[in-house]
Parts: C-alpha cells; sequence; structure tokens
C-alpha cells in the first residue's frame, strides 16, 4: 500500500492532479466573487484575467517551447475583429468567438512553418513584421472592417452591469481553459517535447521529436487562447480600432507578466499579471501623465532585477530571509 | 518612364538616409547582439535637440547637428555602461523586453518635456531644386542624402583604419579572446552603442530639417531600421546602403500602385520574404549575423 502511494505521488499524474485541483478551487472563488465586488474591481480583475489568458498564450510560445512569439498581438486582433464582424453579422457570442479564432488558428500553423526555423531575434521579428502587415490590412480594408476609423459593435441586452458581468464570466471560463493549457503543456508527451527543444533544439531533433510540428501546434495553440482573448474583448468594449487590437505593447506587457510570474509555469501568468496590472491601474489613477513611464521603468526594473520570476525571486532570497528571521528570534 | 525614373531616383536619396539611420541600429545589434527598440526615441531626441538649438540658441543647423549626436552619444555610453551591460550574459528577448520599456519611458519624458504636438525645423535648406537629365531634386533632399552618405563612408573608416575599429569588431567576433588581449570590454561596448546613438542623432537633426516629427514618431524609424538591416545583412555598411536604396525605392513604387496606408506594411512584406527566403540577409556576412540564443 506504502508502495503504491509512494509510486503514484512521484507519477506525473500526481502534479496534473494536485495543479487541477488548485486551479478548481482557484475558479471557484473567481465564481462567488462577482456579488462581493463593485463594478470598479470587477472591471480590474476582469483585465487581470484577459492579461492573464494573453499572457499563458506567449507563455506557451516563449515560455515552454522558448521562441518569443513577441507579435502574437496579431492574433489578438484577428479574434477580436473576426468575432466582431460575425457578431455585427448577426452571429451569437459562442460562434463568434470560434469565427474569430480559426483563422487565427490557421494562420499560425500556415506560416508556423515557414517563420519557426528563424530563431532568437529573427523569430521575434518575424512574427514583429507579421503584426505589422495584418494590422495594416485591418486598417486599409475599409469596406470590410471599417478601416482605420474602427468597428462598433451590436449593444447586448441589459445594463451595463449586466455587460460587465458577462464580460467577467467570459474571462473567466476562457482563463480555465487557460490553466488546462498550461497544465497540458507542462505535463503531456507534447509537452516534454516543447520543453525538450526550448533545452536544446538540436538534441530533442536527434531523439526524435518532431520539433517543426511541436512548435507549429504549440503556437497554433498560442493563437488559438489568444484570439478567443480578443473576441471577448471586442465584446466587453464593443468599439475596436486596428490601433488598439493589433497595439505591440499588450504583446510586450504579455511578455512582462510571464516573465515576471515565471517562464514555464502554469500559474506564472497570472502572478504576473496580478501585479502589473494592479500597479498600471494604480498608475492610471493617480498620475496618469508618468503612466508610460511607470510602465516602462517597471519593465526595466523586472529584467534587471527578477529575471528568473518573482518565484524565483523569492526561491533566492528564502533561505537569507529565514536565516535572518531564525538570528532574531 | 519619366516617372517612373523621378521615384527611382526619390528611392535611391530616401534610402541614402535609410542606410545611415539604419547603421546605428546595426552596429549595435551586430557587435552586442542588442536589439535597441529604443531607437527611434534616440532619434527623436536628435530631432529635439536640433530643433532647441536652432531656435532658441539661434545656432545655424551645422552646429546644431554635431550638439544633436553630442547629446545621443553621451545618453547611449551611460546607457550601456550602467544598465545593458548587465544584461550581456542574458537571453536575447531580455534585452528586447529591457528596450520596449526604456522606449516607453522615453516617449513618456518627451511628452512631458516637449508636449505631443508635431514638430518640424521649416526652411533649413530652402524649398528650391535643380534638375539633372529631367529630374528633379530638391536641395534639401540632396543635402540629406550627403550628410548621411558622408556619415556611412566616415563609419567604415571608423570600423576598419582606426585601432577602435580593431576593437570594436574583435569584440564583436570573441569577447573572451579580446577581454584576454587586453580589450576592456564592457567600455568599448558602451563607446559602440554612443557611436550607435550619435548616428541617431545625427539622422534626428536630419529628421527635423524636412520630416515632422513628435515623441511616438520614433517607432516608424524603429521598424525601418529592422527592415533595412535585416534587408542588407546584420553588420554589413554594403548591405545597408543596398537595403536602405531598395526599402526607399520599393516604397516610392508602392505609393504609386497602393494606398499610403499600405507604406509601412509593403517594407515589411519584404522583410519577411527575406526573413523566410534567405535569413543572413542579402548581403550579410556569417560571423557578425550568427544567432546567438
Amino acid at each position: 500500500m506504502a508502495a503504491l502511494l509512494a509510486r503514484w505521488r512521484s507519477s506525473p499524474w500526481a502534479g496534473s492532479l494536485r495543479t487541477a485541483a488548485l486551479s478548481c478551487a482557484l475558479l471557484a472563488i473567481l465564481v462567488v466573487l462577482p456579488p462581493f465586488l463593485s463594478l470598479y474591481w470587477l472591471r480590474l480583475l476582469t483585465s487581470v484575467l484577459m492579461l492573464a489568458v494573453i499572457a499563458q498564450g506567449m507563455n506557451a510560445m516563449a515560455g515552454f517551447v522558448g521562441y518569443p512569439a513577441f507579435g502574437n498581438v496579431v492574433f489578438f486582433g484577428m479574434g477580436a475583429y473576426g468575432a466582431a464582424l460575425a457578431m455585427t453579422a448577426g452571429f451569437g457570442v459562442a460562434p463568434a468567438l470560434l469565427i474569430g479564432a480559426v483563422p487565427a488558428a490557421v494562420l499560425a500553423l500556415a506560416v508556423g512553418p515557414l517563420l519557426l526555423r528563424l530563431r532568437g531575434h529573427y523569430f521575434a521579428i518575424a512574427t514583429l513584421g507579421l503584426n505589422e502587415v495584418v494590422s495594416a490590412l485591418a486598417a486599409n480594408l475599409s469596406g470590410f472592417t471599417g478601416g482605420a476609423a474602427g468597428l462598433s459593435l451590436p449593444l447586448g441586452a441589459g445594463t451595463a452591469s449586466d455587460a460587465a458581468y458577462r464580460a467577467y464570466s467570459g474571462f473567466v471560463a476562457l482563463f480555465a481553459a487557460s490553466l488546462a493549457l498550461g497544465i497540458f503543456l507542462r505535463d503531456s508527451r507534447f509537452g516534454y517535447g516543447c520543453r525538450a527543444i526550448r533545452a536544446n533544439e538540436e538534441a530533442a531533433e536527434a531523439t526524435g521529436v518532431a520539433t517543426l510540428r511541436v512548435k507549429s501546434i504549440a503556437w497554433m495553440l498560442s493563437a488559438l487562447l489568444t484570439a478567443a482573448a480578443g473576441g471577448l474583448y471586442a465584446r466587453w468594449v464593443g468599439f475596436i480600432e486596428p490601433s488598439q487590437v493589433f497595439d505591440m505593447s499588450i504583446s510586450v506587457k504579455a511578455f512582462v507578466m510571464f516573465l515576471l510570474g515565471g517562464a514555464g509555469t502554469v500559474f506564472g501568468p497570472l502572478i504576473g499579471s496580478l501585479l502589473i496590472e494592479s500597479a498600471t491601474t494604480l498608475a492610471w489613477s493617480h498620475l496618469l501623465k508618468f503612466h508610460l513611464l511607470i510602465l516602462g521603468v517597471t519593465i526595466m526594473l523586472v529584467v534587471l532585477m527578477l529575471p528568473d520570476g518573482a518565484q524565483g525571486f523569492v526561491a533566492r532570497h528564502w533561505p537569507a530571509v529565514r536565516a535572518w528571521l531564525r538570528h532574531r528570534s | 518612364m519619366q516617372l517612373v525614373a523621378q521615384i527611382v531616383l526619390n528611392g535611391v536619396l530616401l534610402g541614402g538616409f535609410y542606410a545611415c539611420m539604419a547603421l546605428g541600429f546595426s552596429i549595435v545589434w551586430g557587435v552586442m547582439n542588442v536589439v535597441n527598440l529604443a531607437y527611434g526615441s534616440m532619434i527623436m531626441i536628435g530631432a529635439y535637440v536640433t530643433q532647441m538649438a536652432v531656435l532658441q540658441l539661434g545656432l545655424p543647423f551645422a552646429a546644431a547637428l554635431p550638439l544633436a549626436a553630442l547629446a545621443t552619444f553621451t545618453m547611449g555610453y551611460v546607457l550601456q555602461r550602467a544598465l545593458l551591460n548587465r544584461l550581456a550574459e542574458r537571453s536575447v528577448f531580455m534585452t528586447l523586453i529591457f528596450t520596449f520599456g526604456l522606449n516607453m519611458a522615453l516617449i513618456n519624458l518627451n511628452l512631458i518635456l516637449f508636449s505631443a504636438d508635431v514638430r518640424s525645423l521649416p526652411d533649413v535648406f530652402g524649398r528650391a531644386s535643380f534638375t539633372i537629365a529631367g529630374l528633379s531634386v530638391p536641395y534639401g533632399r540632396a543635402t540629406i542624402f550627403a550628410v548621411a552618405m558622408a556619415m556611412t563612408l566616415g563609419l567604415h573608416a571608423l570600423l576598419n583604419w582606426t585601432p577602435l575599429g580593431n576593437a570594436i569588431k574583435a569584440t564583436s567576433f570573441d569577447p573572451d579572446a579580446a577581454r584576454l588581449s587586453g580589450i576592456d570590454v564592457p567600455h568599448v561596448y558602451a563607446l559602440t552603442f554612443a557611436i550607435g546613438g550619435a548616428i541617431a542623432g545625427v539622422t534626428g537633426a536630419l529628421v527635423a530639417t524636412s520630416y515632422s516629427f513628435s515623441p511616438v514618431a520614433g517607432e516608424s524609424y524603429t521598424m525601418k531600421a529592422f527592415v533595412v538591416v535585416v534587408l542588407g545583412g546584420l553588420g554589413s555598411i554594403p548591405g545597408a546602403i543596398i537595403g536602405g536604396m531598395l526599402l526607399g525605392i520599393v516604397e516610392n513604387l508602392a505609393s504609386l500602385f497602393l494606398d499610403s496606408g499600405y507604406r509601412d506594411a509593403v517594407g515589411f512584406t519584404l522583410l519577411l520574404l527575406v526573413l523566410v527566403l534567405r535569413p543572413r540577409g542579402l548581403m550579410g556576412r556569417r560571423f557578425f549575423a550568427e544567432v546567438k540564443g
């Protein structure tokens, strides 16, 4: 019996189940929380969840596979436009999200095999170029997308607070999916393939990982998640324009968030987005003029001081803190 | 035919300017493997320094240009020495994110110092033009082209015929071997970033004479520098000239057939094509362009 228990503990399933249980507890809290929150805090929490989802999409590529998909915001924009156009045409929310997400996933699968041969800066720049091209198309095909002037969505039924609750519950559902993706990438056979690529791509190839296929599929999953977030965002704000949904700083924020929370972890994106989003919201409300400056300096400090994320920082300094505490008592 | 020739000529003149601008970006990337996303903001700082020197101090443009270069040279040295050298051993996307944050901070500082107004410095070179073989060349564009080409040749001379140039090249090939042979690597890194900064300052001074600028206008210059460097190949001066002229000509030709909103997208389409078909660029040399992570 004891031997069986020990074997169970050391199997990867035990880790997955523990993380899944933690995720369910977290989601349960998120589900019961809204009645206790004012609309302001609900909106803040919604944007924290949205950025956690986008950061998980970035984490899937940059954290787990080691490819800095800097221009991932292209999928956010495509998802937002696809869903917005579908909703304007009278589709319901779920089919509209699908209509937004599928082209994004197809794009990732189509250009993945070409761009994922590049590494480092070159891959990062290629994704950036992709975003510029798609966003220029969105801005100039004005007959189709409304052009640079933007696109208004039909209003949903109910009051403003109904809309806020709807947006919140949509993002809670998507956040659940993002945690599932994180667990999948951490514990599955496919995820081991991803991490092998991150550690040493040539060695992974030599041991039989179909690297190009694994990278392309990982990018497609990242695109699906990011595009779904874009679709929900379009519905939430009711008006989108190219400069806003294809904004590179969304990608960069997502990047900094998962770095801060811990690259290649399941909950890292949420931790990072909680920290950064509350910091920037404080900056917005009190120091509007210095908002970009504060965000920029925060990013620089995170990179300089916390390269292994907040979790890594705590792990590094915890022994010293504990020794100091013991010394005091 | 006359129209196409005029467009190609305009493209070449613009391309000379692009080539010079991209070199400041290229040298930093090639030597330190740092993609400086704040490059455009440094160009804008050069433009603001030039404008203030001309309008408020009453200096002639010829004196304002070195002043702008000096300002961004100093800024580049301090940035690399104090901050970026600490990131030298980290992975490439750490520096990418870092310079993005720096760019945000610089844009915000420029907004506070100079407001969001779009500015320009009109009539430095007048509006007249001369004609060659039936094609018109504005004096302003010709002067920008000449200054840009002089900078490019100057950089070529610096890198190939001076001890500092040798130190920079040695460091970019192998920092450890350079350290062992007595080169002060952090200092050389800082000087390289400073030279890149000085080129940004000169580019900014040139921008101020014939284009309008604002704190957020820098990003489009960073993007163009990207495109030129990838087109021509990292660390190659002839490559930057070819890449710059190619971009200049293609942009001008595209404005004939496409809506002006596609101007930047055309450059990026070219960039994606080159990355997929010939990732080392048209003229890139292997050792400079080696991808380190």
